[in-house]
């Protein structure tokens, strides 16, 4: 079989699901809170004292549209990612889907196709009003920002690998739901678990040294979610300034290599799954 | 005549959380489907109907036993999966989509494409009564509008074999009778159909053979004329007067029915059709019409699962 007709299911199957997604009109009730949240910030801006730093209230606002790209945009990922298999499972439409002639892995690679072209649209979207917001107030390009919502689906896709990955032995959008969470905000955190590691072991009991072994474990294997972010840069620095400190090719592999791992997974829950 | 699902010794056991909760869903299937006709799985709910027909789609796997589809072994091969059809139960489809794009996007699941699609679109549109509707949200149909999607997307590859579980159920008179008519044309056009039913009515209106399944064992198989026994014959006479009512009564000619002088008798099981008419003529009655009355789906269906009931208690 050639490669195009391997890939010719899971790509009719990714379009499908981001047909289907987007007509939900999920993305509009975020793309509506994202202009809520640009005229909030403006709103909340108004109240600052103008004696203060001259460009606090335009740091305000870089700090609420860099906060509620990442929030808002997370939200959606997970619940996408963890809705795409249940809700076919629940609503009987995967006995249709499985009974023709597909392979598992087809399946699964076009629902996380599906899930990561919604993905990438939500975050388009958003950027792209937050992208002339920006430019509306600083009259500057904000150039920086491209650069961060890039990465920042590469944060998301590895949230969004492992959610999907949970989905995958689960009945409901529930369980996946809060791994999703779980994962975004344990992924966030992993630079505490150096903290921990690094702190360990100065009482000398077991139980002290048992936690930096786990902490050193789980930051071994967790990924570090924090290496995505340019909400500093953005809110202090210049709105057309180059990335600083970051090897932006380095980061994108980071991303497919956990994208990767996670998508593996979640075939080798289902490949074998009982529908 | 050559097979198109053959299974042997197939069993699926469910396990249960604790050892000993087990479920025997299947007991050694022995179950031969032959090319060409129409076959209705039957059996009470939890009976394993579903679970057979899962196995045949490669949804579940089976504890034990094996199976053919077409004289395939490796039924999760794209050459046999492409020859098959299936109808869930109670299934809804994509419900942000038009009517149209899910039978499309289920034909190029089966790798059509181009012309082909186009053409097969419009074909099974039409063949399933969809036409009007083709452009709406899915979501927007009433459930005989989304039988029709299921049972289109299930053709839309004209495959050999067709899996239908209830086909029928939850739909008017009319929907069941256009339903119906469809079934009985892909028969005629060649290919199989494996219907798991409740309707059992409806089951011998269009079946040729039928399987009873209960508790995952197959108690009963075979062509309808072969497996529904002749019961008793129904007479309908002239000159039923009051007296005659009694005295046919009495010659073991049960009245069902009489409007006027006009009545229907039932003579009782064992009784020829000839002792039935000799009877009528002794009695002074004027024989309009004589019936063999065979027994119905439904009667065979509670007699055997009757049976096995009984001799599981036994």
């Amino acid at each position: 079989m050639k490669f195009a007709e391997i890939l010719r299911g899971p790509w009719t199957i990714a379009v499908y699901t981001y047909r289907e997604g987007i007509r939900k009109k999920t993305l509009l009730g975020f793309l509506i809170l994202s202009l809520l949240v640009i005229f909030g910030s403006r709103f909340i801006s108004s109240f600052l004292d103008p004696s203060a730093e001259t460009d606090i209230d335009v740091k305000l606002i870089k700090d609420i549209c860099v906060s509620a790209i990442s929030i808002f945009g997370m939200l959606i990922t997970v619940f996408i990612s963890a809705s795409v298999v249940p809700g076919e499972v629940e609503n009987k439409v995967i006995y249709t889907i499985l009974s023709k002639p597909l392979r598992r892995w087809q399946y699964l690679l076009g629902k996380f196709l599906g899930a990561q072209l919604i993905i990438i649209v939500n975050l388009l979207l958003m950027g792209a009003l937050f992208f002339f917001a920006l430019y509306y107030y600083q009259h500057v390009w904000p150039t920086l920002l491209l650069w961060s919502i890039l990465l920042t689906y590469f944060e998301f896709l590895i949230v969004s690998a492992f959610t999907f990955a949970v989905s995958c032995v689960s009945t409901s959008t529930v369980v996946p739901t809060i791994a999703g969470l779980f994962i975004y905000i344990t992924g966030n955190l992993t630079e505490y678990l150096k903290d921990v590691q690094n702190r360990a072991g100065q009482t000398g009991q077991w139980l002290d040294a048992l936690a930096g072994d786990i902490a050193k474990w789980l930051y071994e294997i967790l990924p570090n979610l924090q290496n995505f972010s340019l909400k500093m840069q953005i809110v202090n620095g210049m709105p057309n300034d180059p990335p600083r400190d970051l090897q932006i090719p380095n980061l994108i592999i980071y991303g497919l290599e956990y994208g990767l791992a996670g998508f593996i997974l979640s075939w080798l829950l289902f490949w074998r799954k009982e529908v | 005549m050559s097979t198109a699902v053959k299974t042997t010794k197939l069993s699926k056991i469910y396990e249960g959380a604790l050892r000993g909760r087990d479920v025997h869903a299947l007991k050694a299937l022995d179950l031969e489907i032959n090319e060409g006709e129409i076959f209705a799985y039957l059996g009470p709910n939890g009976s394993g109907k579903t679970t057979t027909i899962k196995i045949i789609l490669g949804l579940l796997f089976p504890t034990s036993g094996s199976l053919e589809v077409f004289g395939a072994k490796n039924i999760h091969s794209a050459a046999v999966k492409r020859n098959i059809g299936y109808l869930p139960e109670g299934a809804y489809y994509p419900e942000f989509l038009r009517g149209e794009e899910v039978i499309e996007y289920y034909g190029k699941l089966y790798g059509l494409h181009g012309r082909d699609l186009k053409r097969r679109l419009d074909e099974v549109i039409d063949l399933v009564g969809l036409a009007h509707a083709r452009k709406r949200l899915v979501r927007s149909y009433s459930k005989g509008m989304r039988q029709r999607v299921g049972l289109a997307q299930a053709l839309i590859s004209d495959p050999k074999l067709l899996i239908l579980d209830e086909p029928t159920t939850g739909l008017d008179p009319i929907a069941r009778k256009e339903i119906r008519d469809i079934l009985a044309n892909l028969r005629n056009a060649g290919k199989t159909l494996l219907i798991s039913s409740h309707e059992l009515l409806e089951a011998e209106m269009i079946s040729d053979r039928a399987g009873i399944l209960y508790e995952g064992v197959l108690q009963a198989e075979g062509r309808l004329d072969e497996l529904l026994l002749q019961r008793d014959i129904a007479l309908e006479v002239d000159g039923l007067t009051p007296e005659l009512v009694e005295k046919s009564e009495a010659a073991g000619l049960r009245v069902e029915d009489r409007l006027g002088e006009r009545g229907k008798l039932r003579a009782p099981e064992g009784l020829s059709a000839y002792d039935a008419i000799r009877r009528c003529g002794e009695l002074g009655l004027k024989l309009v019409s004589v019936a063999p009355r065979r027994e119905t789906l439904e009667e065979l269906f509670v007699r055997v699962i009757g049976a096995a009931k009984t001799s599981r208690s036994a």
